[in-house]
């Protein structure tokens, strides 16, 4: 491993601060499981980490609390916190469900929110250190190569598929998550932070090398039932080689408000908005569900190996809206 | 068991002269270094001389790195309580928490399986909760609380957890048991009464490569083992002792070789190609030897030693020159810390003159493919001939024209990972022209002989140390191009070096399960009789040839009318060789596949054909020591109630749908010849044999033999291994045959040990007696396998492309089972590990580049407890006129028929066959479209 400066920031502003002095020598730490793995990797060009485990104000960045009109979940609150935590399993399942999902305990047990959502991609042509898009090269190997992987939708140049399951689960949710940069702070839709590789190929999301992803709010979920449904390749430990994030409000089985995001399908959470569009207003029936799964990969389009994405999609998501919208 | 703990002169000495007593010793060595001397060496910076008259035959020195300290690295001082002890210390800001526990604070019992948070080994407890100490700076832990294994126990007082992973035979190898301990703590610790869901949910960040999860979860749900064998005991053998040494495995005192430490030592790390083929025209290795704190860089200018077992047929140079795939060491350094070698690796610059490259290993015989070894890409069989191996018997003409019924299909198997636990290490230190080294090995006199070879020493001038080792499962069978790095770097530098591959590496240069392409041929008349057996096959060797590259499976079959014709084939991609059952699984499956087709098209339930067209017990050619495939199929489906269970496969795409599926497989049980010592003092009996225990509980099964032998009770017996100073010649512990070949010098040793005390009349006094024997054991005209039947119900999710393995239940014969505890682990481990590669493993290769792409326990998708079903293990168990106690083999049997059986029941889930490993959800999508 290359030698490292840890710093520990007292602040969230100083943690900014140190960020925007450093520039791209500085990385930023929540848990640090994926981080490490890239520096002993050498994925990552940081020399100095900010570590934020140690901040002051950590008491309300690692917690989960009631707010006006819904919830806020601090930026460090682990994995495992918010897939246990009595109030989240209860009212947001989807965003607990995804957060129980992803990795293995002793990643859940340190690794948080925000690191989940600003995960580097997986693509194994970036984390072996293949000369892509990703790391300033000039070409996607995946598109052409091992591809079982990767993007049906938003693909190129890059076609990475975003790692997070908790990232799906907030868009369903309609979440909005507040960035702290140096003398700057700004509150972003959940659905406008990741970022398609045809705006910018070098990153997946609006955070600039000087800001945090503080914490997010989750809107009310008064009225919604949700859940989070993941293919594994493997019964753990791998990201989702697809995943569905489900809100529904349902009057009586006529769907009143909807959230469908797609994960493991795109660069980004991909909103399939016309199933949205499709069931609103709707009595979800067999048939209802059928036509939502295959609005769902619509325009989808498949590597020379992962057609089967498009397949498993259209089913999972007809598969879920019928069992979710059946709950009694 | 009571062991005497000896510490080795040389490893006290400050100095390293040479030890004086290089003859046969019968005190035990322990593996452990005297603690305070290895604190004391930490603490002192101060270079040693080197030892002199150190033999250079073939090496010429690199100029080395000046002999003072690098630069140091940002550090600071953190506070922390590990095990309840308050620590100060000072630490690297780029150390990881492991490494500050294993490095620094002599930790070892936490291991390190990838480094990668992706396997679990190095699970601690921080604050309280489970954590990959791999994953988290030292730094991070300022201020916190941590729990390592060694911190489980009270005093002599185990944790119930370890007593329960004790008696209920959890660890294996024992290299992740430590790791399996610390997360079912926090199970319990959160739940003290979970359900069996929870634990394997609280356990799933741990891998057991050796896939003991059944046994694992059960110790946590304090569920006592059952018996699988059926023969009433011996008074000893037949018997289910925990293991002998299980108590180092579950308390952190077992000591790996990566655990070992000695004063002065170095730490290595190796440049390799990052192509698939390449010739290298130049290497600037000057920033690296100018680096302080270097000692030693090679590269093929100053090495052109071969490592002779790394390759049968050509020659096979540590350093090679064309590399031939991505992983050939191209350079390696000495230096005074882990952080130096790979700074100092980094800094070296290789230039590559790429060349073309092939992967398939039936494109590599094509014209167009560039040849890859001299001579071409066939290998060579052993006489010489460029020709594929080949077995015949009738005719095929007129096998197909008596044919009613033929299928032609292909199979194709993948390379995938031996993948066990601890990766590749190896710890060499010369005292003057003789070598002590440590190595993680299957075979400790294999590999001082190969050391000695491919170093110009005579045997005797090499000593191989292995106390405990972290699976192989065929990958460690003789010596390693680690082993002879290690070896190379120490005599060049003058001070021991310590060399631990990557998990990457371990991937990518050791080697994995030899990939086929299978052509298959095969008829019958329409009474279901077989007529014809034809197959063409292709195993991709990497570009050296380790092992046969055999395709394993039509022997299973009786048939008048047979062909195989088989070639090994040089390709560019990793090396592969030895694997569990190494040529039989992906055989097996190929066979096993068409045989299940061709009952289909007969007509005829899967069951009724085997049994009808099985090979006899006078296998065409020679009759079986003990023979009984055919009760383990019929008893496994009676158990199974295969019956009512299978019906002819519908063809229905209905959501879930289920299958069932039954193969077979047999595996020679190997012969060998090995020594046993015995020693009769005081009333205890040492066992001193040349063995390293693999994970199989070999010592535990041959004390059990010795006591059997002996009269003795078990607790009377103290072994002896894993070091070839202290122990007798082993042929090591490969092809399921220790138990065979030890087993039997156990029992001659014994014999002459009851006769020495038979002419004393009984009164044997304080005097030792000492007994040896070598027997060759041999059989002539006789065949010895040990068989299984496995049958499986599988679900089948056809809308989201996903095998479940339901039932699953192992029918084996294995002639007398020594231990039915370790026994029956084995299987459940090797059936586990067998649906591993039927589902999800593979390494996976960037066909443009020659790249593999998912070289890691993330990427390659081992099992993890979330995979694991229950495994319901039975052994019949014949007597055996040959073996020890009428033993047989046990350890490999297990995994053959896996891949076959859960095939077979896809087809008979859904009528269609997936002909390609593994058996993905896109392979189960493409299958069902």
């Amino acid at each position: 491993m290359r030698r490292l400066t840890n710093i520990n920031p007292v602040s969230l502003v100083e943690s900014v601060e140190r960020l925007d002095a450093d520039g791209p020598r500085a990385a930023v730490i929540g848990g640090g499981s994926d981080l490490l793995g890239m520096l002993k990797d050498d994925l990552t060009p940081a020399e100095v980490l900010v570590n934020l485990k140690g901040l002051r104000e950590r008491g309300s960045l690692d917690l989960v609390e009631t707010e006006a009109g819904g919830i806020r979940v601090g930026g460090l609150v682990t994995l495992t916190q918010l897939s246990t935590h009595p109030l989240v399993a209860a009212q947001y399942r989807v965003l607990a469900e995804a957060a129980g999902s992803a990795a293995t305990p002793q990643i859940r047990n340190v690794g948080t929110v925000a690191g989940n959502i600003c995960q580097r991609p997986w693509c194994w042509y970036f984390r072996q250190h293949f000369p892509c898009y990703k790391h300033g090269g000039n070409r996607c190997f995946s598109r052409v190569g091992e591809n079982e992987f990767n993007a049906i939708f938003g693909g190129g140049p890059s076609y990475i598929v975003h790692p997070s399951d908790t990232a799906p689960a907030l868009m369903a949710l309609g979440a909005s998550f507040r960035i702290v940069g140096p003398g700057s702070e700004r509150v972003v839709p959940a659905s406008d932070f990741f970022t398609l590789p045809r705006v910018d190929v070098s990153r997946e999301n609006i955070l600039e090398p000087n800001e945090v992803l503080a914490d997010i709010h989750v809107p009310s979920a008064s009225g919604l039932r949700s859940t989070y449904a993941k293919l594994l390749d493997r019964a753990a430990w791998t990201h989702a080689v697809i995943s569905v994030a489900l809100a529904l409000e349902m009057d009586g089985d006529v769907v009143r408000r909807v959230g469908v995001v797609l994960g493991g399908v795109a660069p980004i959470p991909w909103r399939p908005d016309a199933v949205e569009e499709l069931l609103t207003g709707q009595r979800v029936t067999a048939a209802l569900a059928a036509e939502a799964g295959r609005l769902a990969v619509d325009g989808a389009r498949p590597l020379s190996k992962n057609g089967y994405k498009v397949t498993l999609t259209e089913n999972l998501v007809r598969n879920t809206l019928q069992s979710l919208a059946s709950e009694v | 068991m009571m062991r005497r703990s000896v510490i080795l002169p040389c490893l006290m000495m400050k100095s390293l002269g040479p030890y004086e007593s290089k003859s046969f010793s019968i005190s035990v060595y322990d593996g452990r270094m005297d603690s305070v001397s290895r604190r004391a060496f930490l603490k002192s910076n101060v270079a040693v001389a080197a030892a002199t008259t150190l033999p250079r035959a073939r090496v010429s020195a690199a100029a080395q790195g000046p002999d003072r300290p690098p630069p140091p690295a940002p550090q600071t001082t953190i506070t922390l309580a590990v095990n309840g002890e308050r620590l100060t210390v000072e630490v690297e800001e780029r150390w990881t928490l492991v490494e500050l526990l294993r490095d620094h604070l002599q930790l070892t019992g936490t291991k390190v399986g990838c480094d990668r948070g992706e396997c679990g080994a190095c699970t601690v407890h921080l604050d309280g909760i489970p954590v990959y100490s791999c994953s988290q700076l030292a730094v991070w832990a300022n201020g916190c609380e941590v729990t390592t294994v060694e911190g489980l126990a009270d005093g002599d007082q185990l944790d119930p957890l370890q007593q329960a992973f004790i008696d209920g035979d959890g660890p294996q190898c024992g290299f992740c048991t430590s790791g399996q301990l610390m997360s079912a703590k926090a199970v319990v610790m959160a739940n003290p009464n979970p359900t069996e869901d929870e634990v394997r949910q609280g356990m799933t960040g741990n891998i057991c490569r050796c896939s003991n999860y059944n046994r694992y979860v059960a110790a946590v749900m304090a569920r006592p083992p059952g018996r699988a064998s059926r023969l009433d005991p011996l008074d000893t053998v037949g018997m289910s002792y925990p293991r002998v040494d299980a108590r180092e495995r579950v308390t952190g005192q077992a000591h790996y070789t990566g655990d070992v430490t000695v004063p002065e030592m170095l730490y290595a790390r190796v440049l390799r190609s990052p192509h698939p083929h390449a010739r290298i025209t130049r290497v600037d290795t000057t920033r690296a030897r100018e680096m302080p704190g270097v000692h030693v860089v090679l590269t093929r200018e100053q090495c052109d030693i071969t490592w002779s077992s790394g390759d049968t047929h050509n020659p096979r140079y540590l350093f090679n020159n064309p590399v031939r795939f991505v992983g050939d060491p191209v350079a390696a350094v000495a230096a005074i810390d882990r952080h130096t070698a790979e700074e100092a690796i980094e800094t070296i610059d290789v230039d590559y003159e790429l060349l073309d490259f092939v992967l398939d290993q039936e494109e590599a015989l094509s014209s167009g493919a560039i040849a890859i070894q001299p001579g071409g890409n066939l290998s060579p069989r052993r006489d010489g001939e460029r020709l594929p191996e080949i077995y015949q018997r009738g005719d095929l003409d007129i096998g197909f024209a008596a044919s009613d019924v033929v299928v032609e299909e292909t199979y194709v198997s993948k390379h995938h990972n031996n993948a066990q636990m601890e990766p590749r290490s190896a710890l060499a230190q010369w005292a003057g022209n003789e070598l002590t080294l440590w190595s993680p090995t299957q075979g400790i006199s294999n590999t001082r002989r190969d050391m000695a070879r491919d170093l110009d020493l005579l045997p005797e001038q090499v000593r191989v140390i292995c106390q405990y080792m972290g699976g192989g499962f065929g990958n460690k069978n003789q010596s390693q191009d680690s082993d002879l790095i290690a070896a190379v770097l120490a005599r060049e530098a003058g001070r021991p070096v310590k060399l631990e591959l990557t998990r990457k590496e371990d991937f990518l240069g050791v080697h994995g399960r030899w990939p086929t392409t299978q052509h298959y041929k095969i008829g019958a008349s329409r009474d279901g009789t077989l007529q014809a057996v034809q197959l063409r096959g292709y195993s991709g060797m990497g570009p050296h040839r380790k092992s046969s590259g055999r395709i394993a499976g039509i022997e299973l079959f009786r048939c008048p009318n047979v062909r195989r014709e088989v070639s090994p084939v040089y390709t560019n991609m990793s090396v592969a060789a030895n694997f569990r059952g190494p040529a039989h699984p992906q055989g097996v499956w190929g066979i096993e596949s068409v045989m299940d087709q061709l009952a289909h098209e007969l007509a005829i339930d899967p069951l009724d054909f085997h049994l009808h067209n099985l090979t006899r017990e006078y296998n065409d050619e020679t009759p079986y020591t003990s023979w009984a495939l055919r009760e383990c199929i019929t008893e496994g489906a009676e158990r199974f109630d295969w019956s009512t269970r299978w019906r002819q496969p519908s063809g229905r795409t209905d959501r879930v749908t289920r299958g069932v599926g039954m193969a077979i497989g047999m595996f020679p049980a190997g012969l060998g010849r090995s020594s046993a010592v015995l020693r009769l003092e005081q009333g205890r009996l040492w066992l001193h044999i040349g063995v390293t225990d693999i994970g199989t509980a070999t010592k535990t099964a041959m004390t059990q033999l010795a006591a059997e032998a002996m009269g003795m009770d078990f607790a009377d017996v103290t072994v002896v291994w894993g070091d070839t100073d202290r122990c007798p010649y082993s042929v090591g512990e490969s092809g399921s045959r220790t138990t065979t070949h030890t087993g039997h010098a156990i029992v001659e040793a014994a014999k002459d040990l009851k006769r020495q005390i038979a002419s004393l009349n009984g009164s044997v006094g304080d005097q030792p007696l000492i007994a040896q024997a070598t027997p060759e054991p041999t059989i002539e005209g006789v065949a010895r396998y040990a068989s299984a039947a496995h049958f499986v119900e599988i679900e089948v999710d056809t809308e989201l492309g996903r095998i479940n393995v339901g039932q699953y239940l192992a029918m084996h014969e294995s002639g007398r089972i020594i231990n039915p505890l370790t026994a029956e682990s084995q299987i459940k481990g090797g059936v586990t590990m067998g649906i591993g590669m039927a589902l999800h493993e593979e390494l996976i290769y960037d066909r443009a580049t020659g790249v593999p792409v998912n070289p890691g326990y993330y990427g390659a998708k081992v099992m993890t407890h979330l995979d694991a079903p229950e495994i319901e293990v039975h052994f019949i168990e014949p007597i055996d006129t040959f073996g020890p106690y009428s033993a047989k083999n046990v350890g490999e049997p297990a995994v053959i028929p896996v891949v076959a059986a859960i095939g077979n029941a896809f087809f008979n889930a859904t009528g269609r066959r997936i002909k390609e490993l593994p058996m993905t959800r896109t392979r189960v999508v493409e299958a069902l479209a």
